[in-house]
């Protein structure tokens, strides 16, 4: 067992260690992307400052606050785009029928998919997602306790587990039906524009489908408003530093089952 | 002549329709930043009693119409000479008969007609069930705001046709029209209208090109520019044309000269 988990690590560092290489092979290639990015984010959040100066708060949430939920959604969005954003790429990888080399090889065909790429210039978007939290959390003057620190970290991962696994699942769907690239452009918007802001903008409908069908409230509307002490929407038990990574764990369980039946389909079908 | 830009619209027009796909997805993104925008607006208006600012439905009408004019707007040019550089194949389009830069706005013109039944229509049916239809405020704006319109999307297309074929000379960089969208986003006033920034912006916006794009023609739309206003925005916008087409003309001129040294 622990031979297996060393082999496995040791797979993942040589993994890191080309996909660094590779990136790192054209660095101007990036100026764009590193205009963009920061660019889109930043002046998403001054946008929201405009509105707030205008109108002084949104249901109760005021700047600092809205802030901190802006720059907590993009926190865990970073991190999953550094580790997880081979899932993009999985209907392409279906087309052009790469994945039968990565079945040839004798270790768990999940593992290399997300291993193989670890995306470091995803850090152009963690960065400017974390200079936002800390100055947001600097000025809701949340206290970087022991214990908000690890409620923190587990919340962190738990959105990561539930926003990886959304895209799997949806990646998953080419196993189907070949083409399915542009529902992660959707996905994108789609969680962007819900863990941006704070749910309860949205009507009490919307809310229901976000918190319990698909749980995207849980990335980071639920563990704002406990980290903030505000009342969010619904009344649930126990802290949300249990909660979000049990959901994201959960989900990110029903995005492999679901991943497997696809690959069983593609290894059937011989493609 | 007019029949092969003609033919290259309509055969992208046919594709655009074959990847019903792609249509789900780009209708339902557009319909989520719409929701996302409207519900952030009423909600901002629920918790404000005392403000000097347009009525609700006005700026709601204004955000609702922003999106449709967003996906109706099809600038793709930029992307299209950045891929044709990287890839190689500009050389091939240098070698037709017609003038390059005439093939991709008539490439983009046909994606915008397959566009307003496969985007426009969706959305503003979408739009009036969930809000209400985003109707202009009298007969008269809506007559202004169609050559406004035009206006604006002739100061996107020669915008996006100038940043693609910057690409000439800094194609290493990337793909510098993504950097441009993003500015263009928040200065056009197609997200949050200009009169809510702080008036330093707005000054140096009304030096800009931008808030001619998308905050003149809705604003006209809404009635926040009365008709005689109106008139003059839009000799505004002819100007900004006018400088727009210039640069891009030398431009031009220095990508052609540039591709004959190297030899294609």
């Amino acid at each position: 067992m622990i031979s297996t988990l060393q082999h496995y690590w040791s797979v993942a560092a040589c993994f890191a260690r080309l996909a660094v290489q590779r990136q790192l092979e054209y660095p101007l290639f990036l100026v764009s992307w590193l205009l963009m990015i920061p660019i889109s984010y930043f002046s998403g959040a001054w946008m929201l400052k405009v509105i707030i100066d205008r109108f002084h708060t949104l249901n109760g949430w005021d700047f600092p606050q809205i802030a901190f939920i802006y720059g907590l959604g993009l926190l865990s969005h970073g991190v999953m785009v550094v580790f997880f954003i081979n899932t993009w790429h999985i209907d392409n990888m279906v087309i052009e029928g790469h994945f039968d080399r990565l079945l040839l090889r004798p270790m768990n065909v999940f593992f290399q998919l997300i291993a193989s790429y670890v995306n470091f210039i995803g850090l152009i978007d963690l960065i400017p997602g974390a200079i936002i939290f800390l100055y947001a959390s600097h000025l809701v003057g949340m206290e970087w306790s022991f214990v908000n620190i690890i409620k923190l970290f587990f919340m962190m991962i738990g959105g990561v587990l539930i926003r990886a696994a959304m895209f799997i699942c949806l990646g998953s769907v080419s196993f189907w039906t070949k083409r399915s690239a542009s529902l992660v452009g959707f996905t994108l918007t789609l969680l962007e524009r819900t863990t941006m802001y704070p749910l309860n903008i949205y009507p009490r409908m919307l809310q229901l489908i976000f918190t319990f069908l698909i749980p995207i409230g849980f990335i980071s509307y639920y563990p704002a408003s406990e980290l903030l002490g505000k009342e969010s929407g619904f009344h649930i038990p126990l802290s949300m530093a249990l909660w979000t990574p049990v959901v994201g764990i959960v989900c990110f369980i029903i995005s492999q089952f679901i991943f497997s039946i696809g690959m069983k389909k593609y290894e059937s079908s011989g493609s | 002549m007019i029949q092969a830009y003609w033919y290259i619209a309509k055969m992208r027009i046919l594709t655009t329709l074959a990847y019903r796909f792609e249509v789900f997805a780009a209708v339902g993104s557009q319909l989520i930043l719409m929701l996302a925008a409207v519900f952030l607006w009423k909600t901002a208006y629920t918790g404000d009693s005392s403000s000097n600012s347009m009525p609700l439905d006005q700026i709601v009408t204004y955000t609702i119409l922003s999106i449709l004019l967003g996906s109706f707007f099809i600038c793709d040019v930029q992307n299209t000479i950045y891929r044709k550089i990287r890839e190689g194949q500009i050389v091939v389009d240098f070698y037709r008969p017609s003038t390059l830069l005439g093939c991709y706005l008539a490439d983009d013109l046909g994606t915008m007609i397959s566009s307003v039944v496969n985007k426009v229509l969706p959305l503003f049916i979408l739009a009036s069930i969930f809000f209400k239809p985003p109707l202009p405020v009298s007969f008269t704006s809506f007559l202004l705001f169609v050559p406004s319109c035009i206006l604006s999307y002739a100061i996107l297309w020669l915008l996006s046709a100038i940043v693609g074929l910057t690409a000439f000379w800094v194609m290493e960089l990337g793909n510098l029209g993504m950097v441009k969208d993003s500015i263009v986003r928040i200065l056009s006033g197609s997200m949050i209208p200009l009169w809510f920034f702080p008036t330093s912006v707005q000054t140096i916006s009304k030096f800009l090109p931008f808030q001619y794009t998308y905050q003149t023609p809705l604003s006209i739309y809404i009635g926040e520019i009365d008709p005689i206003d109106a008139l003059q925005a839009m000799l505004i916008q002819s100007v900004w044309i006018a400088v727009l087409y210039v640069l891009l003309y030398v431009v031009w001129n220095q990508a052609k000269k540039k591709t004959l040294i190297q030899g294609g």
